[in-house]
């Protein structure tokens, strides 16, 4: 009996997260939803097949012990009940400010070969992309152009600045690091705001950065709040 | 008694959700209910699959079939077993039983022993697992799938040409189901085998998530500049966590600050020792087997993770 609630259970808190919301992207990557669902429906069937199963038995075919030795599932199986609290109790968000700030290690450094930017516009590019063209072939595609970024708000220990982050994912949040470009010239907003960013990179090429820079930074010229996007990493 | 415990819990799940979940917003905690319920998430579906595989498995291939494939010769017939468990996906605890029942059929012990660690480690279910875990890196896959093999083939002719010191005691073969109650004995094996890999998967989410967010940056950091240490503290990190071979690799991914070649250790290292599988070879095979089986095979995939993760990654 317990086994088979568990089991109804867990596959529950799957479909929960993958099936009847979009929370399934807070943990990983978009393409991930359908196994999801799979194995949700799965375990969600067993567990109730197993319930009624034993619901049109009640009396215990072969002896009362050899049934209750059977109905033991394995002791380590309540530990599955935590995430299912998780879920519902906490009901974790996409990672922010908290896990961007803690990870100090400088960006990665791009390949590079982007094409050149055009229009007169501010270019609207995801954060990675501008880390991207600001660290590759000297920042020339980024030289004299404006651009437009969307990220939340993280605290900076340095002052004067604070950082636009987005996570990216590799293959879930549980390996996320964050991609950060340092705002210079507007106040910072709470940490963990969605923000969008107009501004111009600050032109420093990779090779002429000051020792222990994390992150290419940006002067802005304009910041709006915006909503939170529907798939919150990168 | 068991009704009302659910009936407490689920009434605590609603009634936390309306009067816990506004206080549950410390962003340590929701960093820390992230990691740990996405590890839950992503590893769930490839347990899932890598369970219902490995029951049908244990419960329709016969014994006989390995008899047949086998060679006689036992130098042979290892790396024949060792390379059998690359291809079929069974489990840790169920690896064990496929062993035993192997052995109870008069299959050379050396190759049944090289059948038990290689299976779990390195079937197709879990190579795809750790490729998910690991995207853009296909070296890390392959370093884990020619790391186990040399390690499980190693294993069985170590214990060959040491002389098979203690003979595996095989009590009794677990039955094999037939007929009309395979399909229970199916069912039955896909529930325990899921609870059971699911509570360690927990454990280990926990581990990760608190390695993660708890555990100050510094500490790992400088663990992981510190080569030989790192690969020692993952894989005793291996040992203790008892995460089955389909979840591990998530776990693996998530301690980003230690080096791959510490990584591969833990990958190769997890489905071969941890503590459940000694208690469990301890159980179905003696005492004496486990004290000289598992240091062997300790050590030997600790040597081979190093020296393939110098040589791939």
């Amino acid at each position: 009996m317990a086994q088979n609630l568990v089991l109804a259970l867990v596959g529950g808190a799957l479909l929960r997260v993958s099936a009847l919301s979009t929370a399934y992207l807070n943990y990983v990557r978009p393409g991930f939803r359908a196994p999801l669902v799979a194995a949700g429906v799965i375990l969600f069937a067993l567990g109730v097949f197993g319930l009624v199963q034993e619901w049109r038995r009640p009396y215990p075919p072969s002896g009362e012990a050899a049934t209750r030795r059977r109905s033991h599932g394995p002791r380590v199986a309540w530990l599955l009940c935590l995430p299912i609290v998780a879920v519902f109790l906490i009901n974790p968000p996409a990672l922010g400010s908290f896990a961007a700030a803690r990870d100090q290690r400088p960006q990665p450094r791009p390949a590079g070969g982007y094409g050149a930017l055009t229009g007169d516009a501010p270019t609207a590019m995801p954060v990675g992309e501008f880390i991207g063209r600001a660290w590759s072939d000297g920042g020339r595609t980024l030289a004299g152009r404006r651009v437009k970024l969307t990220g939340f708000a993280v605290p900076s220990e340095h002052k004067g600045q604070w950082y636009l982050a987005r996570m990216r994912l590799r293959c879930c949040a549980a390996d996320a690091f964050p991609l950060k470009v340092a705002v210079l010239g507007v106040p910072a907003p709470r940490p963990d705001t969605w923000v969008e960013v107009t501004g111009a990179w600050v032109p420093v090429p990779y090779d002429r950065l000051p020792k222990g820079t994390a992150a290419p930074a940006l002067t802005a010229t304009a910041l709006a709040k915006v909503a939170r996007p529907a798939e919150p990493y990168e | 008694m068991l009704p009302w415990v659910f009936a407490a819990l689920a009434g605590f799940l609603l009634i936390g959700n309306l009067l816990l979940s506004p206080h549950l917003t410390a962003p340590a905690v929701t960093t820390w209910s992230t990691i740990f319920v996405t590890i839950c998430v992503q590893a769930i579906p490839f347990l899932v699959l890598g369970v219902t595989l490995s029951a049908a498995v244990t419960a329709f291939v016969p014994p006989s079939f390995f008899e047949r494939a086998l060679p006689r010769r036992p130098y042979a017939a290892v790396p024949v077993a060792g390379a059998a468990g690359l291809v079929l996906p069974v489990r840790e605890c169920a690896s064990v039983r496929v062993a035993a029942r192997l052995m109870a059929h008069g299959v050379a012990p050396p190759a049944a022993l090289a059948f038990l660690p290689a299976s779990p480690a390195a079937n197709p279910v879990v190579l795809v697992a750790t490729a998910v875990a690991f995207p853009g890196e296909p070296l890390m896959v392959l370093a884990r799938f020619g790391a186990s093999l040399v390690v499980a083939v190693l294993a069985g002719w170590a214990w060959q040409v040491l002389g098979r010191p203690v003979p595996p005691r095989v009590t009794t073969a677990p039955p094999v189901p037939e007929g009309a109650t395979r399909r229970a004995a199916f069912l039955a094996a896909v529930r325990h085998d899921f609870l059971h890999a699911g509570g360690f998967l927990v454990i280990g989410g926990l581990a990760a998530a608190t390695l993660n967010v708890v555990v100050p940056r510094s500490w790992t950091t400088s663990l992981g500049e510190v080569p030989w240490l790192s690969v020692l503290v993952l894989a005793l990190l291996a040992v203790v966590l008892s995460v089955c071979s389909e979840a591990d690799a998530f776990v693996a991914a998530s301690l980003t600050t230690f080096s791959p070649t510490a990584k591969l250790v833990f990958l190769v290292v997890g489905p071969m020792v941890d503590l459940k599988l000694i208690a469990l070879q301890a159980g179905t095979f003696g005492r004496a087997f486990a004290a000289r089986f598992v240091p062997l095979t300790l050590t030997l995939a600790i040597v081979v993770g190093v020296l393939v993760g110098r040589v791939l990654l």
